[in-house]
């Protein structure tokens, strides 16, 4: 009995040692990981429960919330410019995202080949993802300048009469900004090469031992392996075309005719412009709610089509 | 053994973290400090002002006058800082309680901002100090009120006409003529406007504009209030009701509209494509490639900076209206000063304000800034040497009883958005102007409703 008691005495002590020892192990975790917990619970965790209440209420910041149910969201729905905005937004996203993406790989593939000057290929294509935003949009706005723009220049010297008025026609300005969106392929590129240098080189050797072409090889060999890959950029191109703000912004202001005005501005506009914190904030759930789903829907089909090495 | 390279690098690793914190904390205890010196025993007031360059520059003249003299003997000190996008910066400090002392806001921001109970009422410390709307010619006084109360004094000002160019009529001149027209003098009316217009247009074959005599959205910055200048008015301030399908304002749209049926849609849009903005050599005016624009009063600053041979080229007269009795008709705009709520020296930064509005001060900046005086009371001195040749036809137009302000409207951002949305559809030929206006009157009242209503509940829940 006594033997008994003594072992499970030392037992317990054994394990509160152990616990006493972890909870310091966590509580020392805990304090280095401190300045960004602080920070996160500070400045994204409580604004983001914030906004999610203030999406309930009329809220300008320079008065107090307003609680009005669910009247932003009631709003928003009889809203033409949402609905404007939103429908940009997809059309924008369905343009750039996969046309971005088969430019992106493309290119990779290509600097992916062993040529003399690679190294400068690559600096030049992935310098421009380096160049600030607004320097890149005044850049483009003058080479889409319709009268000016050396586009229309070029275009007019092989022969075209009446080149596009890339940014003052309704038709061709979202076309435009799709077109400038390849300016900034440079990280996704990068991303796409260190995949394409991971394919093993004897899937290759063993696909051409089988004769198999170029192009079978690309399908059967390359896609698969860096799958992966394409399903990371292809997560980051959605939650990224979503949120397109600061090119349109500073090129075209949403014009012509709202045909280049997109859902992150207007809901900046409603926040900041026409002081409409809660309506902005009901549109910022909205804009989350359909991220959410959007991914939830590439992580699923990812079942199907992407391979990860190790299974 | 560690080798003699792993226990240099180690070492050296230290040497380097310690000379980097030890830099960081020389340069936290004796680094460069905010240049301005602040008088011991003064209270301080912060004000924020927009300007950046030769604007800003004009109004630290100001401030220096106020500390060297009033500030000085009141022990009143204002630091001055210059800062974009003042309208957000100004709402978030007040939001998080910090707010300047005085902000130089648009009048535009005055309603917006008077609504929803952010700004100081001044009329009690304006009454004071002798600030009564007999100082000020009416139009600027009436632009620092909302509902009844005065939120902002008026800190530079300036109103509309038309600029010429005398070269591009001296080219012209025979064809003027021959139509009619006196190349020696501005258009009297719209129908005037129109025919000199026309006739100083020059088309290449192919349909594209090389010279226009007039487009409407250059740089149709103004062109939401074109409606003045044809009798109308898209605002009841009566019945708090929008007035979209007022026929002056369906005139002065089908009058915007005819110059792009006219031109051509796609033409006037590539034409204004290679246009560049006010400070630029481009600009249309200076380019020359417009004969005449609606401007402000500094217009002539820009033109004369910019393009010195074309002073004596030019001349600014009334923008003409559609009813040749309907005369002197301008809209005038202004930038405020404002005490936002939550301020920590109302009084003092009132001193401020009042100093702003002495005749000397406010006219000293009215010229650098190439404005005029929202006074009443103007020197003949300000007027005999401002930088502005046509100053006199400005001035008069600005005290005339046909001088519009901007519309008291606290959803005014929404107006301005909405109605450059249909400007452009209009431009587009995408819209008439009769379905345009319904649809941008059916949505714009329904807004300013609901932000009544939401205020009504306010004040309802408040009491």
């Amino acid at each position: 009995m006594n033997g008994n008691h003594r072992r499970l005495r030392r037992a317990a002590s054994n394990t509160m040692a152990r616990l006493h020892s972890e909870t310091r192990a966590v509580l020392r975790g805990l304090a280095f990981l401190s300045p960004w917990l602080v920070g996160f619970i500070a400045f994204t965790l409580v604004p983001i429960a914030l906004s999610l209440y203030y999406s309930f209420c009329d809220y300008s910041l320079l008065q107090p919330p307003l609680y009005k149910g669910l009247t932003n969201y009631h709003l928003l729905v009889h809203d033409a410019v949402f609905w404007k905005a939103l429908g940009n937004t997809a059309i924008y996203a369905l343009m750039a995202l996969p046309l971005g993406m088969l430019v992106a790989l493309g290119v990779a593939m290509l600097l992916n080949v062993k040529i003399r000057g690679l190294t400068i290929y690559r600096t030049v294509i992935f310098l421009p993802s380096l160049v600030p935003t607004a320097a890149s949009a005044m850049l483009w706005l003058w080479l889409f300048n319709a009268k000016l723009g050396l586009i229309n220049v070029g275009l007019r010297a092989i022969g075209v009469a009446n080149p596009p008025g890339w940014l003052t026609d309704v038709r061709w300005s979202m076309p435009a900004l799709v077109l400038m969106s390849f300016w900034g392929i440079g990280n996704t590129v990068i991303i796409y090469l260190a995949g394409l240098q991971d394919v093993p080189r004897e899937l290759y050797e063993a696909a051409s031992i089988d004769g198999a072409s170029t192009l079978r090889q690309i399908w059967h060999v390359t896609l698969p392996s860096i799958s992966p890959v394409i399903f990371f950029n292809l997560i980051m191109g959605i939650i990224g075309t979503l949120q397109v703000f600061a090119t349109p912004y500073i090129m075209t202001g949403g014009g012509p005719a709202r045909s280049t005005y997109f859902y992150t501005m207007y809901l900046y506009d409603n926040a900041f412009s026409y002081l409409k914190m809660g309506y902005a904030s009901a549109m910022a759930w909205i804009q989350l709610l359909i991220v959410l789903a959007l991914t939830a829907l590439a992580a699923w089909s990812s079942k199907k089509w992407v391979h990860y090495s190790g299974n | 053994m560690a080798s003699f390279s792993t226990r240099v690098f180690s070492g050296l690793k230290y040497v380097v973290s310690a000379a980097l914190i030890f830099s960081a904390a020389a340069l936290l205890a004796f680094g460069p400090r905010a240049g301005e010196e602040v008088p011991k025993n003064c209270v301080v007031v912060d004000y924020w002002e927009k300007w950046t360059g030769e604007e800003e520059a004009a109004m630290r003249q100001i401030v220096d006058d106020f500390n060297s003299t009033v500030g000085r003997d009141k022990h009143i000190f204002v630091r001055y800082l210059s800062t974009s996008n003042i309208e957000q910066k100004t709402l978030v400090a007040a939001a998080a309680g910090v707010p300047p002392d005085v902000a130089g806001l648009y009048n535009q921001d005055i309603p917006q901002f008077g609504a929803m109970n952010s700004l100081e009422p001044l009329e009690d410390m304006a009454v004071e100090r002798g600030i009564t709307a007999d100082k000020y010619k009416k139009v600027f006084w009436d632009e620092g009120h909302y509902d009844g109360h005065l939120y902002g004094l008026v800190s530079t000002a300036y109103d509309i006409a038309l600029y010429y160019n005398k070269s591009i009529y001296s080219e012209g001149a025979s064809a003027l003529r021959a139509r009619g027209l006196d190349p020696e003098r501005a258009p009297g009316t719209i129908a005037e406007l129109d025919e000199y217009a026309h006739t100083l247009d020059r088309i290449d074959p192919s349909g594209r504009i090389i010279l226009a005599g007039y487009i409407p959205a250059e740089p149709g910055w103004y062109i939401n209030y074109t409606c003045i200048w044809f009798g109308g008015s898209w605002w009841n301030d009566g019945e708090h009701k929008f007035t979209f399908t007022d026929p002056g304002v369906l005139r002065a749209y089908n009058w915007i509209n005819s110059y792009s049926k006219r031109l051509g849609p796609k033409a006037v849009a590539e034409f204004q494509s290679g246009f560049g903005a006010i400070d630029t050599p481009t600009n249309p005016f200076l380019a020359p490639t417009v004969a005449m624009v609606q401007h402000g009063t500094f217009f002539a600053r820009f033109i004369h900076h910019l393009k010195p041979s074309m002073d004596g080229q030019w001349a600014a007269a009334p923008f003409p209206s559609y009813d040749p009795k309907l005369r002197d008709v301008t809209y005038c705009n202004c930038d405020v000063l404002v005490i936002p709520r939550g301020s920590k020296h109302k009084h003092e930064a009132f001193e401020f304000i009042a100093f702003v509005n002495r005749q000397d001060e406010m006219e000293k900046l009215a010229n650098l800034h190439c404005k005029i005086s929202p006074l009443a009371k103007v020197s003949e001195g300000f007027l005999d040497h401002h930088n502005n040749p046509y100053i006199r036809v400005f001035d008069a137009l600005a005290a005339s009883p046909n001088a519009h302000p901007t519309e008291p409207v606290p959803i005014l951002p929404e107006v301005n958005d909405e109605l450059n949305d249909f400007t452009q559809r209009l431009a587009l030929q995408q819209v008439t102007p009769e379905e345009g206006l319904r649809q941008v009157q059916e949505r714009l009242q329904q807004k300013y409703d609901d932000f009544i209503a939401d205020q009504l509940r306010r004040k309802a829940m408040e009491h």
